[in-house]
């Protein structure tokens, strides 16, 4: 899933200050998974802003919609018979939601409400951390399934670097040491001659080599 | 220029070798790295210069190699592989080449969260140890990465760390295998201080054959004070000091506790010579480079033999 | 009918605080002419921030849950997650510049238990000493147009 956190409500109040009938635009999956931008923080979000506005002598309407996926196409089709109402959106979907939108009412003023962070997991309630790039050549065999590129600070392929302590990764001791946790895990399978081998470099044209990445599937379309 | 790297000569003698460090400024006056210099000229055979060590802005290594190269010192140029992509490594290592620089200590680099820019982009586009095999065969093969060939090869001598006290212990000499098959020629280790598990991180090396395909060079940094010996045990990773060390410090004055950090030194030094599979060492005397050539001559190993020069 | 020189509170309860059945929380919403605004939860961890967020924007200068005793939840965990949540939207209150003090939570006594009336009465009292909130709609004052009512329990 993909993980976001609100924006300081300062930050969206200022760049909402020129519009007067707004839409909060909620999403009903990766940020509704991780509290950021579903149906509930949508509506308290809006409930904030119309406080604010009252607090300190503004006038703004704000509506609340959650759609179930912001970022596809169909998904936000039905927005057309309500966009007419508004002078601006306040997504609160992640960058790909927010950009769905936009480009789908090029016309209508967007205002991204949240800071959208990484790829991960729900490790536990609460509780989100990054474990996947997007690096286009998945990897995970070689390393027992724990991902050098997205958990170890310096990317290593060839690890670990040396300068963990107890298990944990120097640049931030809150995060064990990807390398620790690759040897503990092959060596559970039997397979730590996986890390006899010197991995090439990565080829990252897979990730960045021509700009913003596709992927079309015929078999898909209409 | 000199043709040929003045530490593969050295070992190639058959002489313990005997490397120091020093860091570039944080400014862009020649001058100061220099003066460092020459405080180290005849007590070394090469000269580590670090490349913006813990991400703070500094001369470029590279740079700095240059200027000590022509002030007759031979530099082991470090490179780290945090600010630059593959492209710009190896055009630095031709560069270095050309500039008559022959060794290269290839290292993956602080994090730059430890630095001054901690906004900036770490590039790690490439790990140490294909770093150190993109550099084996730009040298041996003449080509560069992924195949294409050099108009004409660079001339290197290849070093790589190794931290003999890191975690996990037991993986620390599979590391070390791994850099040493992907193109050291050369290791410096981590400082020193607990000899013990200096000598059983040593004998797995002996015992997998890895000494008799590179030359390691124990890693020596002399203690100022009981404070700094402390410091260094709690806050810095990968640094094994034992209580003893710190206690034989503190139990003299501190006016005296330079002096006995040199002492233990040369001690260490002295102990390195006997193992088998110990070649040189590497002093690292953080901005106390004066204290290297007194510790050179202590361990009885001045003067530094003649070299033959291009 | 309210009177704009009273406060209102809105007051969030588990369904578990001694004598809070409904005829209890009638008979305190009558006895306070509508001033406290009474809303029964299965389980005080049932509260989210949205609810007093919508309760200080539409119905009460001041919102507050009473939770279970430490421990004695029925569901184990759910006044401590009522706790988070009202600590959450303290942070949330302050932000749009109203006072955090407008939101809060009273944790039940193991040792001397209160009833809803007891506890009702002792937190309007308190809060009604914030004053009236800025961030209330009045009646009488326009709203925007097509203010959308929405359930939002």
């Amino acid at each position: 899933m993909i993980t976001a956190e609100q924006k300081p409500l300062d930050e969206i109040r200022e760049m909402l200050a020129p519009y007067r009938r707004v839409l909060a635009l909620g999403c009903g999956s990766c940020v509704a998974e991780c509290a950021a931008g579903g149906e509930k923080e949508t509506a308290a979000l809006a409930s904030a802003l119309r406080m604010a506005a009252r607090i300190h002598g503004e006038e703004i309407l704000v509506h609340e919609k959650t759609v179930d996926r912001q970022c596809v196409r169909e998904f936000i089709l039905p927005l057309d018979d309500i966009m007419g109402d508004y002078d601006a959106v306040l997504s609160l979907g992640c960058g790909a939601g927010v950009q769905a939108v936009a480009d789908m009412y090029p016309e209508v003023p967007i205002v991204p409400a949240l800071n959208t962070e990484f790829l991960g997991e729900t490790k536990d309630q609460g509780y989100w951390v990054e474990n996947c790039v997007g690096c286009g050549d998945c990897m995970l065999y070689y390393f027992g399934g724990v991902c050098p590129l997205a958990r170890c600070a310096k990317q290593i392929l060839n690890g670990p670097c040396g300068g963990s302590v107890d298990g944990r990764c120097e640049v931030n001791p809150d995060v064990p040491c990807a390398w620790q946790l690759i040897i503990d895990r092959l060596t559970r399978l039997g397979a730590l001659d996986r890390l006899e081998r010197i991995y090439p470099p990565k080829n990252w044209a897979r990730k960045q080599g021509s700009g913003p990445r596709k992927i079309v599937r015929e078999d898909q379309q209409r | 220029m000199i043709m040929e790297s003045r530490l593969k000569q050295v070992l190639d003698q058959g002489v313990f070798a005997v490397t120091a460090e020093c860091g570039p400024p944080k400014g862009a006056d020649p001058a100061a790295i220099l003066k460092k210099a020459d405080l180290l000229k005849g007590k070394v055979d090469a000269v580590n210069v670090t490349d913006n060590q813990t991400a703070i802005v500094r001369m470029s290594s590279l740079a700095a190699c240059a200027l000590l190269e022509r002030s007759g010192l031979d530099p082991i140029l470090q490179m780290v592989v945090r600010d630059r992509n593959r492209i710009a490594l190896q055009s630095d290592i031709l560069g270095a080449s050309a500039l008559g620089i022959r060794t290269v200590l290839c290292l993956s680099g602080d994090h730059q969260r430890f630095g001054n820019q901690p906004g900036c982009v770490g590039v790690f586009d490439l790990d140490s140890i294909q770093f150190l095999q993109v550099v084996k065969g730009m040298r041996d093969d003449g080509v560069i990465l992924d195949g294409e060939p050099l108009s004409k090869a660079p001339d290197m001598f290849i070093g790589a760390a190794a931290n003999p006290f890191a975690d996990p212990l037991g993986f620390r000499v599979t590391r070390l295998a791994k850099k040493i098959r992907a193109g050291a020629d050369f290791i410096q280790t981590q400082c020193i201080y607990n000899l013990d598990r200096f000598e059983t991180w040593l004998s797995m090396a002996v015992d997998r054959g890895l000494t008799e395909q590179a030359a390691i060079l124990g890693g020596l940094t002399p203690l100022k004070s009981a404070g700094m010996a402390r410091y260094m045990k709690e806050r810095v990773s990968g640094m094994d000091i034992p209580d003893a060390v710190i206690e034989r410090l503190a139990g003299v004055p501190k006016e005296r506790q330079r002096e006995e950090g040199i002492r233990i030194c040369v001690e260490t030094i002295e102990r390195l010579k006997e193992l088998h599979g110990v070649r040189g060492v590497h002093i690292m005397a953080i901005e106390w480079e004066a204290a290297v050539g007194e510790i050179a001559e202590r361990a009885g190993l001045l003067p530094r033999p003649r070299v033959p020069q291009g | 009918m309210t009177d704009p020189s009273r406060r209102t509170l809105a007051l969030f309860y588990c369904r578990n605080v001694p004598e809070a059945g409904e005829a209890d929380r009638q008979a305190i919403e009558a006895a306070y002419g509508g001033h406290i605004r009474l809303f029964p939860l299965p389980c005080s961890g049932r509260l989210e921030a949205v609810h007093l967020m919508r309760a200080l924007e539409e119905v009460a200068d001041a919102a507050y849950v009473i939770t279970c005793p430490e421990g004695a939840c029925r569901y184990f965990e759910g006044n401590r997650r009522a706790r988070k949540r009202v600590e959450r939207t303290r942070e949330m209150v302050a932000a749009i510049g109203l006072e955090p003090e407008r939101v809060g939570i009273v944790i039940g006594s193991r040792e001397a238990p209160k009833t809803l009336a007891q506890l009702a009465a002792r937190i309007y009292e308190e809060t009604s000493r914030l004053g009236p909130s800025p961030a209330l709609k009045r009646p009488g004052t326009q709203p925007p147009a097509c203010e959308r009512r929405r359930s939002w329990l």
